[in-house]
C-alpha cells in the first residue's frame, strides 16, 4: 500500500482520538476548568444527550434536530440541578465531588428503571469511503472538524460576546464583577448549563456510534478528565494542544504495541505531562508569554 | 501521664475527656464481645466493614488534614493485596511466614508512595493535578493488572490470574504447638479490631502533635508555611506514605478476609468510594471519618440487600442530601450541633482551577 | 438567607426522613412454613443487567411452575436473590450472607467468569452446591459447581471449522483482554491451527476501551476470511456500530456476542450483518419446546427485551436442581450433589433434552448455529444435536471419580 494511503491511515486515527479527547472535555472545561466544579456526573449529562438523541431520532426527528433535542436536554437538566444543588457548593468545590458522584448514582440507576438496560441505537450518518485497502467512516472522518469548529465557536463566545466576557470575569473575581453590575448567579447559572449542554453535545454526536446504555457515561469521564487537567485553566488555550498530543502518543502506540499500551500509554503521558507542565499545557504557554 | 498520650486529645480532633473516653472505651469493648452473642455471619460481615477503614482513615490523613486530594488510595490497596497473594501463596502458611507476607505487603507500598511522592511533590504538582496523576497511576495497575490473565503472568507458584482475580492466598497462621491458630472468623475480627483502634489512637497522637499542627497549616496555606521555614515537601511526602501503609493494610485485610484479590478494586469506582466516605463523614477528623466508612459501607449493603433497584438511587440521594445539608460531613455537623456551637459561612466565588494565587 | 439552625433542623429532618423511608425497606417477609431456599446471585444493575435480567426472569418462571405442580419432595421452592450490580465485591458479601445467614440449600449465579472465580472459593470453602448458568471459557472442574452454560468445545469447535469452510481459512480474532477473551482466543487458535487455517492477527483489547478506529484499520490490513470475535460489556459492543460505518464487510463468528445482549435487537441494521453466533439457544428457534417456552415466559413477562441462552440455561438449571433432590430424595447438599453427578440427570427445556456429565459436572447442550442477516432477522442453517462437554474428561478431570476444586485451560491442564 502507498505511504500515502498509510500516512493517512495513522493521521485518520490521530485525528479520531483527537476528536474524542476534545469532545469529552469540552463540557468539563467549562464546569470544572473554569468555574472548578468537581463533576463526576459529566458521563451522565454525556449519556442524557445521547439518550435523548436517540429517543428523538426514533420518534421521528432527523438526527441534526435530534441533537439539537439532546443538547439542550443536558442543558435543561444542567440548569435545574446547577439551581437545586450545584450552587450551594460555589464555595466548597471538594464537596462537589460527593454531590456530583451521588447524582452519577441516581442518573445512572434511574435510567436504568426507566429506559431499561439498553435501548436500540442509531445508525452511523454518511457511510464510508475507500482508501486502498481501507474503508473509513465519512462520518468519524469529520468529527474532527466539529471538535474544532466547536472548539472556535466557543473561543467566540467566551472573548467576543458579553456573556463570554461576563462569564469570564464573574469566574475569575465574582465580587468586583458583581460590584460592576453582573448579576452573577445567574451568570453561575448560564455557564454551568453551557458546560451541560455541550456535554450533552458529545452525547448526541457519538450516540450513534455506540451502545446507548445507562452506564455508558463511564466510556468518556477518564478521558474527560484528563484532557481537561492536561488542557490547564485555560481551556480555549489549552484543550486543542493537550487533545494533540495526547492523542498523538496514544495512537503511535495502540498502532504500534496495540489497544493495551495504547490505553496505558495515554495515562502514563498524563502523569509525564502534568509532572513535566505542572500548570497544564496552558499554563505554560501563560508563562511563556509573560506570565499572569 | 506520658507527654504523647496526652496528645490523644487535641485540636485536630473532635471528642476529648473523660466522657468521650469512657463511651469510647464502651463501644470498643461492646464490640470485642460482639461474637459471644451475635451470629457468624454477622461477624465475617463487621469484619468487611471495618477492613475498608484504614483507607479511609489514611485519605483522612492525606486529604482532610493535609489538604492533599490523592485520588489513587486504591493503587497502594491493590499493591499490597497482590503482594500479599503472591508472597503467602509462595512461600506457604507454615511457622511466621505469613506474617512475613503481611509486613513486607505493607513495605511495597511505601515504596512506591515514596517515589511517586517525590515525582509530584518535589516536582511542583499540585492541587487537582495530585488528583489525576493518582488516579492515572490506579488505573494504570487496573488495566494492567486485567490483562494478567495468561499462565505466563506467574510469579514463583502465584498466577497473577488477571481480571479474574487471584485467590486461595492463605489466612494469617501463627504456630502454637499441634494445632496453629488460623486467623478467620473471630480471630480474624479481633485481630482487625485491634488494629482498628491500635491506628485510630495512632493517629490522633500524630494529628495532634507537632506534626499534625504543621500539616493542617500547610492545609490552609502552603506558602505560608513554606515561608514559616517548615520544609512543606517533606511533610507531604511523609503523610503521603503514611496513608499510602495505611491503604495497604486496608488491601492486605481485604485479600485475607475474602480469600481474593481483583484489579476491579484499582478501579475508578473503587477509587471514588473512599472519597465519597471521607468527605461525606467529615474529612477532617479522624473519628468522624472511621464512623461514616463503617456507616456508609453497612448502609449500601443493606439497601441492596433489602432494596431492589431503587438501593442505589436512596444511596445517592442521601449522599446529596449529606453533603448538601452537611457541609463538613455529616459527624462532624452532627457534633458541632450537639455542642451547640454555630459555625457562620464565608459565601465565596468559584475560583478557576489554578489561579495565579494557587 | 434562612438562618442557620432551622436551615439545620430541616436538614437533619430530611435526613431522619430518608433513613427512615431506606429502613422501610429493610423489612422481613413472612416466609412459608419449610420451603426449599434457593440462593440467587445475578446483576440485576450494572453493567451486565443487559444479559442477566432474563436469566433472573427464567428462575422466577421455572421456580412459579414447580410450585404450582406441588413444589419438590413435597415443599415449596423459595428464591432470595441479591442485586449483585455487577460488583465482584458483592458477590463475596452475598454469598457470604446466602451461605452462612440464609442457610440456603443451593446457589445459582454469576455471569461474568471474574464474578464466578471470586465466589467459587467460598463454595468450595462451605461445600456450598452452586450452578453456573452462564457459557464461559470452560475448565472449571469442581466438585461443588455445576455449569449448564456452554463451553469452548460446544461453541467453538462446530462455530470456526464451519466459518472457515464457508468462507475462508485466514483468521483474525479480536478479544476481550482477560481470562475469558484469552482463553477462548487460545481455543480458536488451536482449532484454527488444526483445520490448516491461519491466524492472520489478534488484538486483544482492554475492557475499558469504546473507540475502534485503529482496531477496524488493523483488521483491514490483514485482510481475513473470517473475523471472530469475543468482546465483553457495552464499551467493547460499540465495535459492531463502528465496523459497520467503516464498512468492514468481513463475516463475525463469535461465541459470546448475540445469544446473551442480544446485539441484533439493540443495534441498528446492518450493524451485525453476517454474524455467525453458536449459541444453546436464542429466541428465535423455532420448535416446539421453545414455542411453548417463549409463550409461558411472554405470559409472565411480557416486558422481557429478549429470551437469551442463558435464560434457558437458568430455567434448566433449576428443573436439573429438582431432578437432583428427587434422585436424592432429599435437600442435603451432599446427598444432592452426589446425585446430580451420578449421571441420568435431564430435563426437557427449551433447547429440548439437555443432561447433565458426570465428569465434568457440564452439560450437553444442543448448538444452534444463528446467522444474523442484514435486516438482524436470524436464520438457523445448522444445528449440531448433543454435543458433549467432551474436554475436561479427555485432559482428566473426572470428578464422578476424584474430587477436584479448580479451572484448568488448554495451556494449564490437570497434573496426570
Amino acid at each position: 500500500m502507498s505511504f500515502l494511503v498509510q500516512a493517512y491511515a495513522f493521521f485518520y486515527q490521530f485525528a479520531d482520538s483527537f476528536a474524542f479527547l476534545v469532545l469529552c472535555g469540552l463540557g468539563l472545561a467549562i464546569i470544572f476548568g473554569m468555574m472548578g466544579v468537581i463533576n463526576l456526573a459529566h458521563g451522565e449529562f454525556i449519556m442524557c444527550g445521547a439518550y435523548v438523541t436517540v429517543l428523538s431520532a426514533r420518534a421521528g426527528l432527523p438526527l441534526p434536530f435530534a441533537m439539537l433535542c439532546g443538547t439542550l436536554a443536558a442543558g435543561l437538566v444542567g440548569l435545574i440541578l446547577e439551581f437545586l444543588i450545584i450552587r450551594r457548593l460555589y464555595h466548597r468545590l471538594f464537596d462537589s465531588i460527593v454531590a456530583t458522584w451521588a447524582l452519577s448514582l441516581i442518573a445512572t440507576q434511574g435510567m436504568l428503571i426507566v429506559a431499561g438496560p439498553s435501548i436500540e441505537g442509531l445508525k452511523t450518518p454518511f457511510g464510508s469511503f475507500e482508501l486502498g485497502d481501507y474503508s473509513f467512516s465519512v462520518y468519524r472522518a469529520l468529527l474532527p472538524l466539529v471538535a474544532l469548529l466547536l472548539l472556535g465557536a466557543l473561543y467566540w463566545l467566551f472573548v467576543r460576546t458579553r456573556f463570554g466576557i461576563y462569564s469570564r470575569a464573574t469566574i475569575q473575581d465574582a465580587d468586583m464583577a458583581r460590584a460592576l453590575g453582573a448579576n452573577t448567579s445567574r451568570i453561575y447559572s448560564q455557564t454551568f448549563a453551557l458546560g451541560a449542554a455541550l456535554a450533552g453535545l458529545t452525547g448526541a454526536l457519538y450516540a450513534p456510534t455506540m451502545t446507548a446504555v445507562p452506564t455508558m457515561g463511564q466510556a468518556f469521564i477518564v478521558q474527560s478528565f484528563v484532557s481537561v487537567v492536561v488542557s490547564g485553566a485555560d481551556v480555549m488555550l489549552g484543550l486543542a494542544p493537550a487533545a494533540a498530543v495526547l492523542a498523538f502518543i496514544q495512537s503511535l502506540l495502540t498502532k504500534s504495541y496495540g489497544q493495551l499500551i495504547g490505553q496505558i500509554g495515554l495515562l502514563l503521558t498524563v502523569i509525564v505531562v502534568v509532572r513535566v507542565l505542572p500548570k497544564g499545557i496552558s499554563g505554560w504557554f501563560l508563562q511563556r508569554s509573560g506570565g499572569r | 501521664m506520658p507527654r504523647w498520650l496526652a496528645l490523644l486529645d487535641g485540636p485536630q480532633t473532635l471528642g476529648r475527656g473523660p466522657a468521650f473516653w469512657s463511651v469510647f472505651g464502651v463501644i470498643a469493648v461492646a464490640t470485642a464481645l460482639l461474637p459471644t452473642f451475635v451470629n457468624a455471619f454477622a461477624i465475617t460481615n463487621l469484619t468487611y466493614f471495618l477492613v475498608w477503614v484504614f483507607m479511609a482513615l489514611g485519605l483522612s490523613l492525606i486529604w482532610g488534614y493535609s489538604g492533599i486530594l490523592s485520588f489513587g488510595q486504591t493503587a497502594f490497596f491493590g499493591l499490597a493485596g497482590y503482594a500479599y497473594g503472591v508472597i503467602s501463596i509462595n512461600l506457604g502458611d507454615a511457622g511466621l511466614w505469613t506474617w512475613f507476607a503481611l509486613l513486607v505487603s505493607l513495605i511495597l507500598p511505601i515504596v512506591l508512595a515514596v517515589v511517586l511522592g517525590y515525582f509530584m511533590f518535589y516536582g511542583g504538582v499540585r492541587d487537582v493535578f495530585v488528583g489525576i496523576v493518582t488516579l492515572s497511576i490506579t488505573l494504570v495497575f487496573e488495566t494492567f493488572m486485567a490483562q494478567t490473565a495468561g499462565p505466563e503472568w506467574t510469579i514463583g507458584s502465584a498466577r497473577l490470574n488477571g481480571f479474574n482475580g487471584m485467590s486461595n492466598m492463605p489466612p494469617l497462621t501463627f504456630p502454637w504447638g499441634e494445632s496453629p491458630i488460623i486467623f478467620d472468623g473471630p480471630a480474624f475480627f479481633w485481630l482487625v479490631l485491634a488494629l482498628v483502634v491500635v491506628v485510630y489512637l495512632g493517629l490522633r497522637i500524630l494529628v495532634n502533635s507537632r506534626f499534625g499542627n504543621v500539616l493542617v497549616a500547610i492545609r490552609e496555606n502552603p506558602d505560608r508555611a513554606e515561608m514559616l521555614g517548615y520544609n512543606v515537601r517533606l511533610y507531604q511526602l511523609l503523610v503521603f506514605v503514611i496513608g499510602s501503609v495505611l491503604a495497604g493494610m486496608s488491601g492486605v485485610l481485604y485479600t485475607l478476609w475474602g480469600s481474593y484479590i481483583t484489579p476491579s478494586s484499582m478501579g475508578l469506582t473503587a477509587a471514588a468510594l473512599p472519597i465519597i466516605w471521607v468527605a461525606a463523614g467529615g474529612r477532617k477528623d479522624l473519628t468522624a471519618t472511621l464512623l461514616a466508612t463503617v456507616l456508609l459501607t453497612w448502609l449500601s449493603q443493606q439497601l441492596a440487600v433489602k432494596g431492589n433497584q431503587y438501593a442505589l438511587i436512596w444511596m445517592g440521594a442521601i449522599l446529596l442530601v449529606v453533603v448538601l445539608f452537611a457541609p463538613e460531613g455529616l459527624f462532624v455537623t452532627l457534633w458541632k450541633k450537639l455542642r451547640g456551637r454555630k459555625r457562620t459561612r464565608q459565601a465565596t466565588a468559584p475560583k478557576a482551577v489554578s489561579s495565579p494565587s494557587a | 438567607m434562612k438562618p442557620a439552625t432551622s436551615r439545620h433542623r430541616f436538614a437533619l429532618t430530611t435526613l431522619a426522613g430518608m433513613l427512615a423511608g431506606a429502613s422501610l425497606l429493610i423489612s422481613t417477609h413472612a416466609v412459608a412454613a419449610d420451603p426449599i431456599k434457593l440462593g440467587i446471585l445475578e446483576d440485576q444493575s450494572g453493567n451486565f443487567a443487559i444479559a442477566v435480567i432474563p436469566k433472573i426472569y427464567a428462575y422466577q418462571l421455572a421456580v412459579d411452575e414447580i410450585n404450582a405442580k406441588g413444589g419438590v419432595l413435597g415443599r415449596q421452592l423459595q428464591i432470595i436473590h441479591y442485586d449483585t450490580q455487577s460488583d465482584n465485591t458483592r458477590f463475596q458479601e452475598f454469598a457470604r450472607r446466602l451461605i452462612q445467614q440464609d442457610k440456603v440449600d443451593v446457589i445459582f449465579g454469576a455471569f461474568s467468569s471474574a464474578s464466578r472465580e471470586a465466589i467459587r472459593p467460598i463454595m468450595d470453602r462451605y461445600k456450598q452446591l452452586y450452578f453456573y448458568n452462564n457459557q464461559y471459557e470452560g475448565g472449571v472442574c469442581d466438585s461443588n459447581v455445576f455449569v449448564t452454560g456452554a463451553v469452548p468445545e460446544q461453541q467453538f469447535s462446530t462455530l470456526i471449522p464451519w466459518m472457515m469452510e464457508k468462507y475462508g481459512k485466514k483468521v483474525y480474532t479480536i478479544a476481550a483482554d482477560y481470562n475469558f477473551g484469552q482463553i477462548s482466543a487460545e481455543w480458536v487458535r488451536n482449532i484454527v491451527k488444526e483445520k490448516g487455517g491461519t491466524m492472520v492477527g489478534e488484538e486483544f483489547i482492554p475492557l475499558s476501551v469504546s473507540q475502534f478506529s485503529q482496531t477496524i484499520q488493523n483488521i483491514q490490513k490483514a485482510k481475513p476470511d473470517v473475523l471472530v470475535t469475543l468482546l465483553v460489556g457495552a464499551n467493547q459492543a460499540s465495535f459492531y456500530e463502528q465496523q459497520a460505518s467503516a464498512n468492514l464487510n468481513i463475516p463475525m463468528a463469535s461465541s459470546v456476542n448475540v445469544g446473551q445482549a442480544y446485539e441484533h435487537k439493540r443495534f441498528k441494521p446492518p450493524a451485525l450483518k453476517d454474524m455467525y453466533v453458536t449459541a444453546n439457544y436464542v429466541e428465535e428457534v423455532v420448535s416446539p419446546a421453545s414455542d411453548d417456552f417463549k409463550k409461558r415466559f411472554r405470559a409472565k413477562f411480557p416486558k422481557v427485551e429478549y429470551i437469551n441462552q442463558e435464560a434457558a440455561n437458568a430455567y434448566d438449571a433449576i428443573y436439573l436442581y429438582k431432578a437432583g433432590v428427587e434422585k436424592a430424595k432429599s435437600t442435603d447438599q451432599a446427598k444432592v450433589k452426589a446425585a446430580l453427578g451420578s449421571g441420568g440427570i435431564c430435563t426437557d427445556g427449551p433447547s429440548g433434552k439437555v443432561c447433565l456429565d458426570p465428569k465434568s459436572h457440564h452439560m450437553s447442550h444442543r448448538i444452534y448455529l444463528i446467522h444474523v442477516k442484514a435486516d438482524h432477522s436470524v436464520d438457523i442453517p445448522k444445528v449440531w444435536d448433543d454435543i458433549e462437554p467432551y474436554w475436561l474428561g479427555q485432559v482428566g478431570c473426572d470428578l464422578s471419580k476424584k474430587p477436584d476444586q479448580n479451572q484448568y485451560t488448554p495451556s494449564n491442564l490437570p497434573k496426570k
